[in-house]
């Protein structure tokens, strides 16, 4: 596909429904196991309200987990109390204690030219596409070179 | 000066990480390349001049990013969650420390303003220095180390509501009447910036160069309205708080401040170090120091205790809430820039806020450390 066309098409067009059933989530409740369980496959994990529920709430990426996993370091100057969730001082206990709140996302009717420029104007690898507050299917690089390549 | 501010930043950066090696913050390593750079050493052997307007400017630059950067990394969520052991012992721990200030500067005779701005400074806990020790001590997940992560964040909120209050300029009655605007346009603000979130702008990293003005704006606003400049950066980062470009603008942010703008405030701290003013600071220090610890341990300790927290548990939390330094840092440089204590006066509390701020990391580790132990021992009888 013309990558100038792959800018012009919605999400919605190119979003995989079966997608879905096999997007990484998790509840913000379940064990840090279970994440890094996940996270054993993928690189990243959607953080859901609850089991069976798909309102996103949160992710945590293989970024978050290599601080987890690296030595403790703390920054210069330290606010608040995110420099102390710790695996090995065990205050990381769920997906809660670890995962990103607030979430850059995109919508069915964005244009894949717009989630890409957000992507990279956020640092971001994957964006969830959400209606209203759930998760419907995630963009990710793979998947946008994918579809580029004709592989899905 | 720009020689002086090369060196000045080069030697912050070698003492900070030699500090860190020694396991103490980065921060009194850059106080000291201040105390280098400055008057007293490489000013009177090689007439280097580090203090200037523009170092002055540079370093209150650094102050109104260290406070957007706690207010955001705080930000609202933290609060939300605090829960009520941390409000009721946090609440203790501001209003004993506060009045352990006033009460130090009213028996040196200070007037009431004086006294009300020594308390300010006692206000405020390090986290950093409280977090390292715990982490060494592998007791962070203890009741006791959630207990004193939850109070210092509160503190930190605590301590510049108190500040806004008391120090802010005018009429009482017309001042409460500005704090009150104050507060209502930064709910608004809040409100409005968690409604317009999704706004797509075409301006690329155009949120990151509209926060860093937001926080300058919003600083401006509170000078403007008579209170301190850092309750409005403090205020403008908590606003931003709940943004998802949050980690981004912190990122930014943080690079900016962390490699220039912040060293070079506390590399002026030190510069601003007069060893005259050590000559009469005696009687300043032996009831600025005792009362700054003490009235953390009182007040901490009785708000724990009141929360269910054993006599030796909440003795723990108030000795983990001595340490002072950024924003102690910060408030009695506002304080002083604010023109409340004379010149001399200036001098010597500035110098007593040093002590503390180095006493105070000092001993913090090995006290909680002691007191810990005695915790441990007393579980396992």
């Amino acid at each position: 596909m013309d990558l100038k066309e792959l800018h012009e098409r919605k999400v919605k067009d190119i979003l995989d429904e079966k997608q879905i059933w096999n997007l990484p989530m998790i509840e913000k409740n379940a064990n840090i196991e279970e994440v890094l369980s996940i996270l054993t496959a993928r690189d990243h994990v959607w953080i859901v309200e609850e089991k069976g529920s798909k309102k996103l709430c949160g992710v945590i990426t293989e970024s978050d987990v290599l601080r987890l996993i690296a030595p403790p370091r703390l920054p210069k100057y330290v606010f608040g109390k995110k420099y102390s969730v710790s695996l090995q001082h065990g205050t990381a206990k769920k997906a809660e204690d670890v995962m990103h709140r607030q979430l850059i996302k995109c919508s069915p009717e964005d244009k894949i030219g717009e989630v890409l420029t957000r992507m990279v104007n956020s640092g971001l690898r994957r964006l969830p596409v959400v209606e209203g507050d759930e998760i419907v299917g995630e963009i990710t690089v793979h998947y946008i070179l994918q579809i580029l390549l004709g592989k899905r | 000066m720009l020689l002086e501010i090369g060196i000045a930043l080069l030697l912050a950066k070698i003492l900070g990480h030699a500090m860190e090696r020694i396991r103490q913050p980065a921060v009194i390593g850059e106080i000291i390349a201040g105390i280098v750079v400055g008057p007293f050493i490489l000013g009177e052997f090689f007439g280097m001049k580090y203090l200037s307007p523009v170092t002055e400017g540079l370093g209150q630059i650094g102050i109104i990013l260290l406070l957007f950067i706690s207010g955001l990394e705080i930000g609202l969520d933290e609060i939300k969650a605090a829960g009520k052991n941390g409000m009721i012992t946090s609440m203790f721990d501001v209003a004993v420390a506060f009045f352990f200030g006033y009460i130090a500067g009213y028996l040196l005779g200070y007037d009431v303003r004086t006294s009300i701005a020594i308390g300010n400074i006692l206000v405020a806990t390090s986290v950093g220095i409280t977090v390292r020790t715990l982490m060494e001590m592998h007791a962070l997940h203890s009741k006791v180390g959630e207990l004193i992560l939850t109070v210092a964040v509160l503190d930190d909120v605590l301590g510049i509501l108190v500040l806004s209050f008391t120090l802010g300029r005018g009429e009482p009655a017309l001042l409460i009447a500005k704090v009150a605007l104050f507060f209502l346009i930064f709910v608004c603000v809040a409100f409005l910036i968690n409604k317009i979130r999704d706004v797509k702008l075409h301006i690329p990293r155009f949120m990151l160069t509209a926060a860093l003005s937001f926080s300058f704006i919003f600083s401006a606003l509170a000078h403007d309205l008579g209170l301190a400049a850092i309750t409005g950066s403090f205020f403008g980062g908590l606003a931003l708080s709940n943004l998802p470009q949050r980690r981004r603008i912190n990122e930014f942010v943080r690079q900016m401040g962390e490699n220039f703008f912040i060293p070079l405030f506390f590399i002026w701290v030190g510069a601003s170090f007069d060893f005259y003013a050590l000559k009469d600071i005696g009687p300043l220090v032996l009831l600025f120091i005792p009362m700054a610890l003490l009235g953390k341990i009182i007040g901490c300790s009785t708000g724990a205790r009141l929360c269910g927290f054993k006599a030796r548990d909440a003795f723990a939390v108030g000795v983990g809430m001595m340490p002072r330094m950024e924003v102690a840092l910060v408030v009695v440089t506002t304080e002083i820039t604010m023109g409340i204590f004379n010149e001399t006066l200036a001098h010597q509390v500035l110098a007593a806020t040093i002590l503390l701020v180095i006493i105070s990391s000092f001993i913090t580790p090995v006290a909680l450390k002691i007191v810990y132990k005695g915790e441990e021992n007393q579980h396992s009888e």
